[in-house]
């Protein structure tokens, strides 16, 4: 009980650690999209939604590592859905700094289009347009599908733990608590990115929207063009 | 209007944060010391030698992989001997392959080296003899 109690603990202080080193310069554009467009709305409840969507799929893959036992296996067979994530989070971010910046009116160009790509506009330009914060946790969901190192490296702890678990159900279960406490050691580093954005005097300037949307095209276009080539 | 300044100035630390990341990376490619897809790697610690090979080759991210780890002389270690994983540009977490030894001097274990979003494929193999010292390897793998 006390080595789980350790390994738990060490998973939560290597999310923690890696939120700093790692999270911030591959995630930190996602988190700052997400203040940049909670205009006039507090960020509090939103990011929580994020982290909270994002940390359960991180604990349904730590699940599916526990009980399978093989990380390899796994991984490659979620290879072609996480690629969808990234080239979704590339999608949703470019329209998001396409609102921010006030270029487009998203909505009202994909109504004219009944392409697949303007129907992706549609959905992509209502998930953007909602105002309603709890859009963040289905956003959240998917985009803890993104490739990353790290949560790669916390789920090989998972699948280990798997392998050495007596029964499957106990391996689905370390698997989802290893990947719960990292998840939540990787939250402080994302929200004090988002709180740095989210602050009155940047907000209330306008130049602020115009350089964040453009960095955020620019974000979303990097993502894409990851996700193609991944 | 001062805390203001603060501000910007926090927000200029947190770009040039992000793109510290790929400045980082660029200086990979300089820090390789092994070429690893051609065969085993030797580097030397405190009057050691240490060799290093992976295998299957090439060697893939993403892939159950086994590492073989032999260090030549007489060595007494307190613990047994392991290997921390991860990227010299990036932080992955932990990730520790434990060696397990098969003869004398020979040891063996088995991992997998992740994959990094960014594209970046430079990794550190840091075998870790305690009582002895660190041998860094670094090298490019495959996606």
């Amino acid at each position: 009980m006390s080595s789980t109690r350790t390994l738990l603990l060490a998973y939560l202080a290597t999310g923690f650690t890696v939120g700093f080193g790692h999270c911030i310069g591959m995630c930190g554009p996602l988190v700052v999209s997400f203040s940049l467009r909670l205009k006039d709305h507090g960020i509090l409840i939103p990011h929580l939604l994020y982290h909270c969507g994002r940390i359960l799929t991180y604990m349904v893959l730590g699940g599916i590592m526990g009980a399978m036992g093989s990380f390899a296996m796994v991984a490659a067979n979620i290879a072609l859905i996480q690629k969808a994530a990234m080239f979704f989070a590339g999608v949703l971010i470019v329209f998001m700094g396409l609102s921010t910046t006030g270029w487009i009116s998203l909505v009202k160009i994909s109504l004219l289009d009944d392409t697949p790509s303007g129907v992706l506009s549609s959905r992509v330009g209502r998930l953007v347009k909602s105002q309603s914060v709890i859009t963040y946790l289905p956003v959240g969901l998917i985009l803890g599908l993104l490739p990353c190192g790290p949560v790669y490296t916390a789920l090989l702890g998972a699948a280990r733990a798997g392998m050495e678990a007596q029964v499957v159900y106990h391996g689905i279960l370390s698997g989802m608590a290893l990947m719960l406490t990292f998840g939540i050691g990787t939250v402080p580093a994302l929200f004090l990115v988002a709180k740095l954005v989210d602050m009155g005097w940047l907000k209330s300037r306008d130049i602020i929207y115009r350089v964040g949307g453009v960095l955020m095209i620019g974000v979303g276009i990097y993502f894409v063009i990851s996700a193609i080539r991944y | 209007m001062k805390n203001g300044a603060h501000q910007v100035t926090l927000l200029f630390l947190l770009i040039f944060a992000i793109s510290g990341e790929s400045i980082a990376a660029g200086k990979d490619q300089s820090q390789i010391n092994c070429s690893i897809q051609d065969g085993p790697c030797i580097q030397e610690v405190n009057g050691h030698k240490v060799t290093l090979e992976v295998l299957p080759r090439p060697v893939k991210a993403m892939h159950d992989l086994i590492f073989k780890v032999t260090i030549d002389g007489d060595v007494a270690l307190s613990k047994p001997p392991h290997i921390d994983l991860n990227m010299p540009a990036m932080d992955m977490g932990r990730n520790r392959v434990s060696l397990k030894s098969n003869e004398k001097n020979i040891y063996e274990g088995s991992g997998v080296i992740v994959r990094c979003k960014s594209g970046h494929r430079t990794w550190r193999a840091a075998v870790n003899f305690p009582g002895i010292g660190i041998a860094d390897f670094i090298f490019d793998v495959i996606y």
